[in-house]
């Protein structure tokens, strides 16, 4: 029961936030492909979370391996989170209801 | 917000139970709580029933989600040949409320380009259009491509008099109209 529920709940819980992360591509905003990887990860955890029941060792290789293709979009994730922090974040400058500095970020390239 | 830390943090988890699970010496591969070597008749049936419920809950959940929360398109008619920003201003009290044709609200846009509405604003999956009112009849406008007319859209929240209001706010014009509006407005608000 153990393994079940931590394949289970983690299979679940990264499938909600891959999954938050793709639907912005039902807007036709382009998405990295990493996150659809991690999709898949996400689904090989929860196939595993079942195989437990009946084979725990193989259930876990196939864990191990799911892991594996999440720590893949989660590691860089990670990395460009810590390398951003350092970073100061730009001023806002003022809006004035008219909306041009906003506007400016959709700036024709 | 937490969802992202609460991933990382099982993910560690598993990592870290799968590894031991994996190369756990055979020799002491004893079943124990924490590596059942499978799991009995009852449990699994308990696992099947638990499965079907949240199949069942999420099936049921998905039907009334998509049926009380789908929006109402937004149909916006420009005057023709009319270039500038456009602004919606929506749940503004003693304002008129947008009238709904076919199925899709619909923003005459007066002269000035900016219109208010009691009307909510809604969000969701829904496909706004933008159409040029002419003497021919309405004329879609192209929001993409090479002869994209919309620019800058944007949906935005102010605080007013009456409260809280959204409003929706784009730019119609070429490209060039566009460059030039935000180089305008950005220089004429500088101090």
């Amino acid at each position: 029961m153990v393994p079940f529920v931590i394949y289970f709940v983690t299979g679940i819980v990264t499938a909600l936030h891959v999954g938050s992360l793709l639907v912005v591509a039902l807007y036709g905003i382009p998405v990295s492909p990493l996150e659809v990887v991690a999709l898949a990860g996400s689904f090989c955890l929860l196939l595993a979370a079942y195989v437990t029941l009946y084979r725990p060792r193989a259930a876990a290789k196939i864990a191990l391996i799911a892991t594996f293709i999440l720590w893949s979009f989660y590691g860089p994730a990670i990395a460009g989170r810590i390398r951003a922090g350092s970073l100061k974040p730009a001023p806002i400058s003022r809006d004035d209801g008219r909306s041009p500095t906003f506007a400016a970020v959709d700036q024709p390239a | 917000m937490t969802l992202p830390y609460l991933a990382i943090v099982l993910l560690i988890l598993v990592t870290v139970y799968s590894a031991a699970a994996t190369f756990r010496s055979p020799e002491k591969e004893r079943s124990s709580w924490i590596f059942p070597s499978g799991a009995n008749k009852w449990v699994r049936r308990l696992i099947v029933l638990f499965t079907l419920a949240i199949v069942l809950g999420a099936v049921l959940w998905f039907l009334a989600a998509s049926r009380s929360s789908t929006p109402r398109p937004l149909k916006i008619i420009v005057p023709q040949d009319y270039s500038g920003w456009v602004r919606v201003d929506f749940g503004v009290k003693d304002a008129p409320a947008l009238p709904i044709e076919s199925g899709e609200m619909l923003a005459r846009i007066p002269a000035d380009g900016r219109i208010k509405t009691s009307s909510p604003q809604q969000f969701g999956l829904s496909k706004d259009s933008y159409l040029f009112q002419s003497a021919a009849g309405l004329r879609p406008i192209p929001y993409s491509g090479a002869n994209r007319m919309i620019w800058g859209k944007i949906d935005g929240e102010s605080s007013g008099a009456s409260g809280k209001q959204t409003y929706e706010e784009f730019f119609v014009g070429n490209e060039q109209q566009y460059r030039d509006a935000v180089r305008g407005t950005k220089s004429s608000s500088t101090p």
